[in-house]
């Protein structure tokens, strides 16, 4: 399968567009299309793996799709090889490299022998999953203008990584645990919930505090409506959360909830203003990208093991697991601020220079341009900053130093899901570990 | 040992501060006030205990007999004896606390422009009186006069205050989610359609004061969610962070100005009966808002449901809760809501009626334009509406004065004492179902005193 690379059958970003046409092309006129639900009872005679996989190509949000479009008549003519058409880790990989030049070396570790998409076997959990935080932001309030704002990005066009790392941690540790239960996994898919909700939560605010315009390809809360309305909404988001889970009924689970929101404030205020000295900087970098991102990830996959009655070791172990991912995850995202287009990110290149902000691959170009120094330390405010500092990262081995630094952390993800008990779930976490890493958006 | 290490600690930061612009201090003005409350209540506990050795109950305190003349400061300083200290040591902790030390330091550089941030700290600080900051203060009277299970272990009793370790965390939760929704309403709307987004020489002013309001605003209600989970009580979780939904949710409610400022309805733009109750919250789920559409137009009622989602509702749920925490009958927490809806109620009408006490308005002095005394004379005058209708770019437009003398010459004023009244009485009635103890009585003296403010 290695081979579907090389052979070029891969179609990549680049074409994705274009492939997308084609895929619409093929399955745009076909009625029962338009939603990932359903598809099996329209081909009745397909292998269930290929039912997988067109539910997976009509799911828009998760921006794999793009090979199947092109590889939908060998899929018919060849099914058994169909399973092995979804090594996105190689797609992506060959992506990078042609988006960014300083991947000279092959950077990537083995080819991973799992066919799984989380997004396909969470299917059940994930599918309705935005429509119910609509619903559920609807329910709390008689103000039509509150809704629309709160809902706003929950409009199905994001990754969902949370809530799929969420249930992906809590099935299984359902699975290592053998107490699955559809009560359980009810309660488990409301922390998933809860970790989306609190993140949209802070992109809301984030929007009021950048200025920012755009994100995720669409004009940003803040250009749209009032800005004290905004900050209100967010606030509204929370609450409504955390109603939802007090109705859990479990003391544990909101105490561990509840420390995301204060590591979120926290890392926001590390973030301010930043007087360390050069050895300082790098830990204080990485505390606040655990607070800010991982401690998300971490206390939502503690939360479900919580829940499940797991013992303490189990907890960790699932708290360890989202640090690592959360951490990589915020790694590659400050890796991708470099090297992706405005259009792949769906909001502009550098952007965290221009906030001021110093991230890994500065910091790590640091070590071999010690003139960045001051620029870091008056947060590129001067004109010219930003382009240097820019132009300097892309000469150093800022990068690939970032990536190696996300892969490790990968790794040990992936160390961590293989002390559960084997199962689908616990395969596909160490999958969304290649995801992470191999991630272009 | 502790309270001398405590002392020191807080003329340290003492020193500090008054090296600061005072100002500045806004997300600590509660901390700042108790400094001096704190050192006087710390020297009068001293003195306290050693006096009296048996419960606060049976001692008589100074506050059974009633001040003749109802003085408000009097009746707050005794009040907040009967409790303890007013707010706990967390303020403390704030205090200490690198983000707070953070947004201090920031908030200097605000010092000077014209953002609202400073305006609210300002009011935080000087205004004890007018923001009513007393509302930790009334949740654990009410939580002292309700008294507590006898299921309740005795390590979580305060027992010289006879409240729990829990109740007086709760005060401080309402504390902390009043003063974060004060802070996030002093957030200027930037839009780049509005006056102040295109105000270039402020703009980065006004860009750094919002970033520094909205972080503060969310570190007071992310440390208030992580309070509110170690309580260990989710039906309290529940039922406060319904509070602060309803928070957000009165922002919503009408038309508004470019800054949010709202405006009221045009007369007659509903036409429906007037209810014979007025409406309130389904108290058998929290999740269901307040059904505000029904009751719009109707001035009082209108008037009703936008300060209990402004007020009353962190009040009411907020007594509500402690008594929760302290294992009472769903009865009386009813009551508890009640009283501090009503007294929410009845607040917020004296602080309407304020800009109408004197005959003409102040230099620069200007009131809501949904308060009290606005919402009835509309009524009374619907040809007023022509005069606010200036106001939908920014109620800054609108010629306050000329309003000011139609109100005084109409019988608004009167109808906002009434109602006033109304909410003091509705509330004095709900706390004769709490027993007589020097708690009632104090809420009691703080309930006579403000309507003589």
């Amino acid at each position: 399968m290695a081979c579907l690379s090389t052979s070029g059958r891969v179609v990549c970003g680049t074409r994705r567009q274009q492939t997308h046409k084609l895929f619409y092309q093929i399955f745009g006129s076909r009625p029962g299309y338009t939603t990932g639900s359903g598809t099996g009872a329209n081909m009745p005679g397909l292998h269930r793996t290929q039912q997988m996989q067109f539910q997976q190509a009509i799911r828009p949000f998760h921006g794999l799709s793009f090979n199947i479009g092109k590889d939908y008549s060998d899929l018919l003519k060849n099914p058994q090889n169909c399973s092995h058409n979804l090594n996105y880790s190689q797609c992506s990989k060959t992506n990078l490299r042609q988006h960014s030049s300083v991947h000279t070396q092959q950077p990537a570790g083995p080819v991973r022998e799992i066919q799984i998409d989380p997004y396909i076997i969470l299917d059940d959990e994930l599918k309705y999953f935005y429509d119910d935080v609509r619903d559920l932001l609807q329910s709390g309030t008689s103000q039509p203008e509150l809704d629309t704002i709160a809902s706003y990005y929950f409009d199905g066009q994001g990754k969902a990584l949370r809530p799929m790392v969420t249930m992906l941690m809590a099935k299984a540790i359902n699975y290592h645990l053998n107490k699955e239960s559809h009560q359980l996994v009810h309660k488990q898919r409301q922390i998933a919930l809860f970790s989306e909700m609190v993140h949209s939560a802070s992109l809301v605010h984030d929007d009021v505090i950048d200025q920012s315009d755009f994100r995720r390809g669409k004009p940003s809360v803040n250009a749209l409506w009032n800005h004290k309305k905004v900050t209100m909404a967010g606030d509204y988001i929370l609450s409504v959360a955390s109603i939802m889970i007090a109705r859990l009924r479990s003391d544990d689970v909101t105490i561990v909830l509840s420390q995301i929101l204060t590591d979120l404030v926290q890392g926001e205020f590390m973030q301010l203003g930043s007087r360390e000295t050069e050895n300082e900087r790098f830990a204080h970098y990485l505390t606040k990208t655990y607070r800010k991102t991982a401690s998300l990830i971490a206390n939502a996959l503690k939360a479900t093991a919580v829940i499940a009655q797991a013992e303490d070791n189990v907890a960790e172990l699932a708290f360890q697991y989202g640090r690592n991912i959360g951490l990589a995850f915020q790694l590659v995202d400050d890796m991708l601020d470099f090297v992706s287009s405005t259009e792949q990110m769906g909001k502009p290149t550098a952007a965290d220079l221009k906030l001021g902000l110093a991230t890994a691959p500065v910091l790590f170009a640091c070590e071999k341009y010690p003139e960045l120094n001051p620029m870091v330390m008056r947060r590129f405010s001067e004109p010219g900053d930003v382009e240097r500092a820019f132009e300097l990262v892309h000469k150093s081995h800022g990068l690939e130093q970032t990536r190696f630094l996300a892969k490790k952390h990968c790794n040990e993800a992936i160390r961590l899901a293989q002390e559960l008990t084997e199962s689908p779930y616990q395969k596909g976490l160490q999958v969304v570990a290649d995801l992470v890493i191999n991630r272009m958006k | 040992m502790y309270r001398a290490s405590g002392l020191r600690i807080m003329q340290q930061v003492r020193g500090r501060i008054s090296g600061e612009i005072q100002g500045v201090y806004c997300a600590v003005a509660p901390a700042l006030k108790t400094f001096t409350l704190q050192q006087q209540v710390q020297q009068q506990q001293g003195r306290w205990t050693a006096t009296s050795t048996v419960s606060g109950k049976q001692v008589a305190p100074p506050q059974v007999t009633p001040p003749p003349r109802h003085d408000w400061n009097r009746a707050v300083s005794e009040a907040e004896r009967i409790v303890g200290y007013p707010t706990s040591f967390l303020s403390l902790r704030w205090l200490l606390s690198d983000e707070i030390a953070n947004v201090a330091l920031h908030l200097r550089k605000l010092v000077g422009s014209a953002h609202p941030l400073m305006k609210t700290a300002k009011h935080l600080l000087y205004n004890g009186k007018n923001t009513m900051q007393a509302w930790g203060l009334i949740v654990l009277l009410v939580s002292k006069a309700a008294g507590h299970a006898p299921s309740v272990p005795d390590v979580e009793q305060d027992k010289s205050a006879g409240v729990l370790h829990s109740q007086r965390a709760l005060a401080e939760v309402t504390e902390m989610i009043r003063i974060s929704h004060l802070v996030h309403n002093s957030v200027v709307n930037l839009q780049s359609s509005t006056q102040a987004g295109q105000d270039v020489a402020t703009f980065d002013d006004m860009s750094f004061g919002n970033k520094i309001g909205l972080l503060t605003g969310d570190y007071l209600l992310g440390h208030s969610s992580a309070e509110l989970a170690n309580l260990r009580n989710q039906e309290v979780v529940e039922l406060i962070s319904s509070a602060v939904r309803d928070f957000s949710e009165s922002e919503f409610i009408g038309e508004r100005d470019e800054q949010n400022n709202p405006l009221p309805y045009k007369p007659g733009t509903f036409q429906r009966p007037s209810l014979s109750v007025g409406v309130d919250f389904n108290e058998h789920d929290v999740m269901a808002p307040m059904p505000i559409a029904q009751v719009l137009g109707n001035p009082e009622q209108e008037w009703e449901c936008r300060n209990i989602l402004n007020a009353g509702s962190l009040l009411g749920k907020s007594c509500q809760g402690s008594l929760k925490l302290a294992g009472q009958s769903e009865e009386l927490q009813r009551h508890a809501y009640r009283f501090g809806k009503h007294l929410a109620l009845a607040w917020q009408a004296c602080l309407d009626a304020e800009p109408f006490q004197c005959p003409t308005l102040p230099l620069d002095a200007t009131f809501s334009l949904v308060s009290a005394p606005v919402l009835f004379h509309l009524e009374h005058d619907p040809e007023m509406y022509a005069d606010l209708e200036a106001g939908k770019q920014s109620v800054d437009n609108i010629d306050y004065d000329k309003i000011h003398r139609a109100i005084l010459a109409g019988p608004a004023l009167n109808k906002t004492k009434e109602l006033q009244r109304k909410h003091t009485a509705a509330a004095l009635a709900v706390l004769q179902h709490f027993p007589a103890t020097d708690a009632r009585q104090a809420l009691e003296n703080i309930i006579l005193a403000m309507q003589d403010l």
